[in-house]
C-alpha cells in the first residue's frame, strides 16, 4: 500500500504525465493541481533572477484563473531568505502578513552557443521559485505539507526540464523549416532583387524582427551600394546609396570587426555576409521599435543562413557579370547582335500581335575608315565611345541599341512610325554633330563626327527581322550616295526610286 | 470571438471582465466572447507578433490597447480601419482629449474606438494630514511641499512599523512613468517637440523632472520593489498619501475618509496623466462584425457607466461621463479643476517605445537605489543615451 505523500505524489506525477508545448502551459496544470491540492488562495511562479537578486513573476493563478505576468519584482532583499531557501529548498515567507510558502524548482534547459562557426548544445542550470499563499483564513502550513510541498516541487522541476527540451526541439525545428524555406526560395532565383526581397520578407516574418534590411557592398566592404528593407508594415524600400562618409566607415568597421558576437538585450544586430575573403555585404535586424531582445538561437540560425544567403549573392552576381559580359560590347557598352536579335524578335512578334509600329534604325560612321587610317585606332575607339554614349543616352527605355559590327550600330524603336523614327534621327544626328575629336591628335584643326542613318518600319517596309534590316540598310546605302551626314526612311527612298524609273 | 484585454481591475479583472461580457451576451446570444487578460508588458510585445501567427498561436478579434498605440499599429498594419467597416462609426460624442487617439495620424479614419480612461490624482488621509499640515491643499500643490509633508508625516509615525509616508500604487513596487510624466511636464519639458521632430528627453528640464519623481523613493518615502501586498496601505494605516489613477472609492469603501488633490507640480500649475483605453479590431479578424457590435455596445451610455464603475475609472463619451461627474458633487469638484489640466500623450508611432525605453531606465533606477549605489550621474547618463536613442527613432518613424 503507498502511503499518503507517495500517493499524492503518484497523482500530481499522473495529472502532470502529458506533453506540454511550453512552460506556460505545464504551469497552467501544474499551479491550479497546488492550489486544489493544499486548498490555496494563490499560487505564483518566479523565474529567479541570480545575478540581479530578482524573482520575475511570469505567472499567477488565484481560485478562478491562472494569469500570464511578465514582470520583474524583488520580493526576496533579506539574503538570509534567500540562502535558507537554497538549502532547505523551502521556506516560509517573513515577509507577508499572511501564511506563504517559497520552494525551489531547479532544473536544466538546453542552451547553445557559437564558438569558432560551430554551434555547440549544452545544459544550463536554471532556477525558479513557487509561492503558495493562504490569505483569506490565514491557515498555517504544517510541517507535512511542507515535506509534500518539496516533493512536488521537484515532480515540477522534473516536468519543467522535459518540456523545455521539448519545446527546445520544436523550436529548432520551426527555425530550420523556416531556414529550408527561405533556402529554397532563394535557390530558385537567379533575379537577384526577386530573390532578395522574399528573403527579407520570409525573414521579417519567421523571426519576426520589426525591420530587416540588406546592405550590398563592394568586394572589399568599403562602400555601401545598395540598401533594400523591409519595414515595420511589410513594406519593401530599395536605395541606392551615396556616399555616406565617416558614418558608413565606422558602421563597416562594426560589421566587418572579427570579434562581434551576440549580446543579449540588444535590439539590432549586424551578420556580415562573406565568401571566402570576399565582402558582399550585411543583413542587419532590429526591434528598436518593439524594444524585444533578439534571441541567441535567431542570432545564430541567421548566422548561419548568412553564409548560404552571401554565397547565393555571390553566384547570382557573377551570374549577371557573365551575363552582362556576354550580352554587352566592351568598348561601347551597347548590347551585342546576339542579344539583339533576341529581343528584336519578341518585340516583332508583340508588334504583329498587337498591331503596333516599330522601326529600325541603322547607322555608322561617316568616314569612320579614314579616321582610324588617319588617327589611329585609339582615336577610332574613342569616336566609338563617344558616339555609343550619345546613342545612349538619347534613346527612350524601350529602344534597344546594338553594336552590329565595326562601326555600324542598329537601334529597334518599338511603338514608332517612320515619321516619329525620323525624330530620333535628326536629334542623334544633331548630338553626334556636335561631337569633335580631340585637337592634340588632330593638330588643332577642329574635326567633326557625322554619322549617316536608314531607316525602315513595320509592317510597311517589312514583316520579318531580315527584311526590315534590308530595308533599313537600302535606305542608308542612298544616304551615303547622296553624301553622307543624313538619315533617309526607306519608304521614302523607294518612292523616289519608282519615281526616277517611271521618269 | 477573443478577446485580448489588460488587467483593468487587477487581480480581479476576469471576474469583471466577465459580469461585463454578461451583459453583453444577453443581448447577443449567438457570439461566443473568450477573454485573455495580459500585463501590458506583454500584450506590447504580442502587438509586434500577431501580423505573423504561428499555427499554434490564436488570432484575437478585438484587443484593449492604451491610446498612444493607435498610431504605431496603424503603421504596423496590424488594426483594422473602423471607418471602412462602419462609415456610420462617428467620434462626435467623445471626450475632446481622447477624440485625436483614434484616427490614423493626418486622417480622419477611426482605427480604434475609445472604451474608458482615467486620470493621475494625489489622494490622502485628512485624519494623518491634519497632523502635520493646517492647509494640505496648499502645502500639497507644489512637488517640494509634498517632499516636506512626506518628511513631517515620516517623523510623525516614526514608531509605526512598516509606515511609509506614500503608498506605492504599483502592484510590484516599481517606479512608475504614469506619475513621473507630471513631474516632467512641470518642469517645462516633454517627450518629443510639438512638431514631433526632436525629443526633449536628455534635457536639464527632463532630468530635473524625473529627479523629483525618483526623490520619493530615494528619501525613503513611498517603498519600492516590494509587492504590494507585502506592505500596509493607506486603509491599513501604514501610509498617508497615494498617487493613483484611481479614484480613492476603493478605500472610501473600507470606511476610510479619503480626499483628492490634483498631482502636485513641480513648476507652477499642475499637470496630471490623462490615460486612454481604446478597442481595435484585428485585420486578421474572421470575426470583424461581431467585433464591431462588441465596440459599438461598449460605447453606449449605460454600458460605458457600468464598466467605467466597476474599475474605477471614467466613461469615454460625453453623455455618459456628465451623467457619471454630476452624480457626485464632490467627485465633479475635485476632478473638474484635475481634468482642466490633463495632458494625454502623442499619437505617433514611437510614443510606446519611448515609454517603454523610460520605463527600463526607471526599473534600473529602482534597482540602484534598493541596493543603495544610485546616483543623479548615473540617471542623467541613461537620460543622454536614451535622448539618442529616441532621436534615431523619430528620424526612422516620422510622424
Amino acid at each position: 500500500m503507498l502511503d499518503r505523500k507517495s500517493y499524492t505524489l503518484y497523482k500530481f506525477h499522473k495529472q502532470l504525465n502529458q506533453s506540454f508545448q511550453d512552460k506556460r502551459e505545464l504551469l497552467e496544470c501544474a499551479l491550479p493541481a497546488l492550489r486544489n491540492l493544499f486548498k490555496l488562495d494563490r499560487a505564483y511562479f518566479f523565474n529567479w533572477q541570480q545575478d540581479r537578486a530578482m524573482l520575475s513573476l511570469r505567472m499567477m493563478c488565484t481560485k478562478e484563473y491562472c494569469m500570464d505576468k511578465q514582470e520583474d519584482i524583488s520580493v526576496v532583499n533579506e539574503p538570509a531568505f534567500l540562502k535558507q531557501l537554497i538549502q532547505y529548498g523551502i521556506t516560509e515567507t517573513t515577509d507577508l502578513s499572511y501564511p506563504a510558502v517559497y520552494a525551489l524548482l531547479k532544473w536544466q534547459r538546453p542552451s547553445m552557443e557559437l564558438r569558432g562557426g560551430e554551434v555547440h548544445t549544452f545544459m544550463q542550470d536554471r532556477v525558479g521559485v513557487i509561492r503558495l499563499e493562504r490569505f483569506r483564513k490565514g491557515r498555517a502550513f504544517t510541517a507535512q505539507e511542507l515535506d509534500l510541498i518539496k516533493a512536488l516541487a521537484q515532480e515540477i522541476s522534473h516536468n519543467l526540464r522535459n518540456t523545455e527540451i521539448d519545446q527546445a526541439k520544436n523550436q529548432r525545428l520551426n527555425v530550420s523549416t523556416a531556414l529550408n524555406d527561405l533556402s529554397t526560395i532563394f535557390a530558385s532565383s537567379l533575379r537577384l532583387n526577386d530573390g532578395l526581397e522574399l528573403i527579407l520578407k520570409g525573414v521579417q516574418k519567421y523571426f519576426r524582427f520589426d525591420r530587416v534590411r540588406l546592405y550590398l557592398t563592394d568586394a572589399y566592404g568599403r562602400r555601401i551600394k545598395s540598401i533594400l528593407g523591409v519595414d515595420v508594415s511589410g513594406e519593401v524600400t530599395h536605395e541606392d546609396v551615396p556616399h555616406m562618409g565617416e558614418a558608413e566607415i565606422e558602421l563597416l568597421k562594426e560589421v566587418f570587426e572579427p570579434s562581434v558576437t551576440y549580446r543579449s538585450h540588444r535590439t539590432v544586430f549586424y551578420i556580415p555576409l562573406k565568401v571566402q575573403r570576399n565582402k558582399v555585404g550585411f543583413l542587419a535586424f532590429d526591434n528598436i521599435l518593439s524594444r524585444r531582445a533578439i534571441g541567441y538561437l535567431d542570432y545564430i540560425s541567421l548566422q548561419q543562413f548568412a553564409s548560404q544567403m552571401a554565397l547565393c549573392i555571390d553566384n547570382t552576381r557573377l551570374f549577371e557579370r557573365v551575363q552582362e559580359l556576354s550580352n554587352y560590347d566592351e568598348l561601347t557598352k551597347l548590347p551585342v547582335r546576339r542579344y539583339f536579335n533576341e529581343k528584336f524578335s519578341e518585340e516583332l512578334y508583340r508588334a504583329k500581335r498587337f498591331d503596333l509600329n516599330l522601326s529600325l534604325m541603322i547607322m555608322d560612321i561617316d568616314f569612320f575608315k579614314q579616321i582610324n587610317d588617319t588617327y589611329g585606332h585609339q582615336i577610332g575607339d574613342w569616336a566609338l565611345q563617344e558616339v555609343s554614349k550619345v546613342v545612349r543616352g538619347c534613346l527612350r527605355q524601350t529602344d534597344v541599341p546594338c553594336r552590329f559590327g565595326g562601326d555600324e550600330m542598329v537601334i529597334m524603336l518599338p511603338r514608332t512610325n517612320g515619321e516619329e523614327a525620323k525624330l530620333i534621327a535628326e536629334r542623334l544626328q544633331e548630338r553626334i554633330t556636335a561631337i569633335s575629336l580631340p585637337t592634340r591628335f588632330t593638330e588643332g584643326k577642329e574635326v567633326h563626327l557625322s554619322i549617316s542613318q536608314g531607316i525602315s518600319s513595320f509592317p510597311q517596309d517589312g514583316t520579318n527581322a531580315d527584311e526590315l534590316l534590308e530595308k533599313a540598310d537600302r535606305a542608308l546605302y542612298v544616304v551615303k550616295q547622296n553624301g553622307r551626314g543624313h538619315y533617309a526612311v526607306y519608304r521614302e527612298v523607294a518612292a523616289q526610286a519608282d519615281q526616277a524609273e517611271k521618269k | 470571438m477573443i478577446l485580448w484585454v489588460l488587467p483593468d481591475a487587477g487581480d480581479r479583472s476576469k471576474e469583471k471582465y466577465a459580469d461585463f461580457i454578461a451583459r453583453f451576451k444577453k443581448e447577443n446570444p449567438s457570439i461566443d466572447v473568450s477573454v485573455r487578460v495580459f500585463t501590458r508588458n506583454i500584450l506590447w510585445r504580442r502587438m509586434f507578433t500577431i501580423k505573423h501567427p504561428t499555427y499554434e498561436e490564436e488570432i484575437p478579434d478585438i484587443i484593449q490597447i492604451p491610446h498612444y498605440w493607435t498610431a504605431l499599429l496603424v503603421r504596423e498594419g496590424v488594426a483594422a480601419n473602423l471607418s471602412e467597416l462602419d462609415p456610420g462609426l462617428s467620434l462626435t460624442n467623445c471626450l475632446v482629449p481622447l477624440k485625436n487617439h483614434c484616427y490614423q495620424p493626418g486622417t480622419k479614419d477611426i482605427y480604434s474606438y475609445p472604451w474608458w480612461f482615467d486620470v493621475s490624482a494625489l489622494h490622502y488621509r485628512p485624519d494623518h494630514l491634519k497632523l502635520v499640515s493646517s492647509n494640505p491643499a496648499k502645502d500639497l500643490s507644489t512637488w517640494n511641499g509634498l517632499l516636506k509633508i512626506c518628511a513631517a508625516l515620516r517623523e510623525k509615525f516614526k514608531d509605526v512599523p512598516g509606515y511609509y509616508p506614500v503608498q506605492n500604487s504599483d502592484w510590484r513596487g516599481s517606479l512608475s512613468m504614469r506619475h513621473a510624466l507630471p513631474c516632467v511636464w512641470g518642469k517645462g519639458a516633454d517627450l518629443v517637440s510639438a512638431d514631433f521632430k526632436n525629443t526633449s528627453v536628455g534635457t536639464r528640464a527632463f532630468k530635473e523632472g524625473l529627479r523629483a519623481y525618483i526623490n520619493l523613493a530615494l528619501n525613503d518615502y513611498m517603498p519600492i520593489l516590494r509587492e504590494r501586498g507585502s506592505l500596509g496601505t493607506m486603509a491599513s494605516g501604514k501610509a498617508s498619501l497615494i498617487l493613483s489613477r484611481k479614484q480613492g472609492s476603493f478605500n472610501a469603501r473600507r470606511g476610510v475618509q479619503i480626499r483628492t488633490l490634483p498631482v502636485p507640480t513641480t513648476g507652477t500649475s499642475s499637470q496630471a496623466y490623462l490615460s486612454g483605453m481604446n478597442l481595435f479590431i484585428n485585420t486578421l479578424s474572421q470575426e470583424k462584425k461581431n467585433a464591431l457590435k462588441f465596440i459599438k455596445f461598449c460605447a453606449r451610455p449605460e454600458n460605458q457607466i457600468a464598466y467605467a464603475s466597476m474599475i474605477d475609472a471614467f466613461p469615454a463619451f460625453e453623455d455618459a461621463f456628465e451623467r457619471v461627474a454630476f452624480a457626485s458633487p464632490v467627485r465633479l469638484q475635485t476632478y473638474s479643476n484635475i481634468l482642466a489640466s490633463a495632458r494625454t500623450l502623442p499619437n505617433i508611432t514611437i510614443t510606446g517605445t519611448i515609454m517603454e525605453i523610460l520605463k527600463r531606465i526607471l526599473a534600473l533606477c529602482a534597482t540602484q537605489i534598493v541596493a543603495g549605489k544610485f546616483s543623479a550621474s548615473f540617471l542623467d547618463k541613461q537620460l543622454d543615451g536614451a535622448a539618442k536613442e529616441i532621436q534615431q527613432l523619430l528620424s526612422i518613424y516620422e510622424g
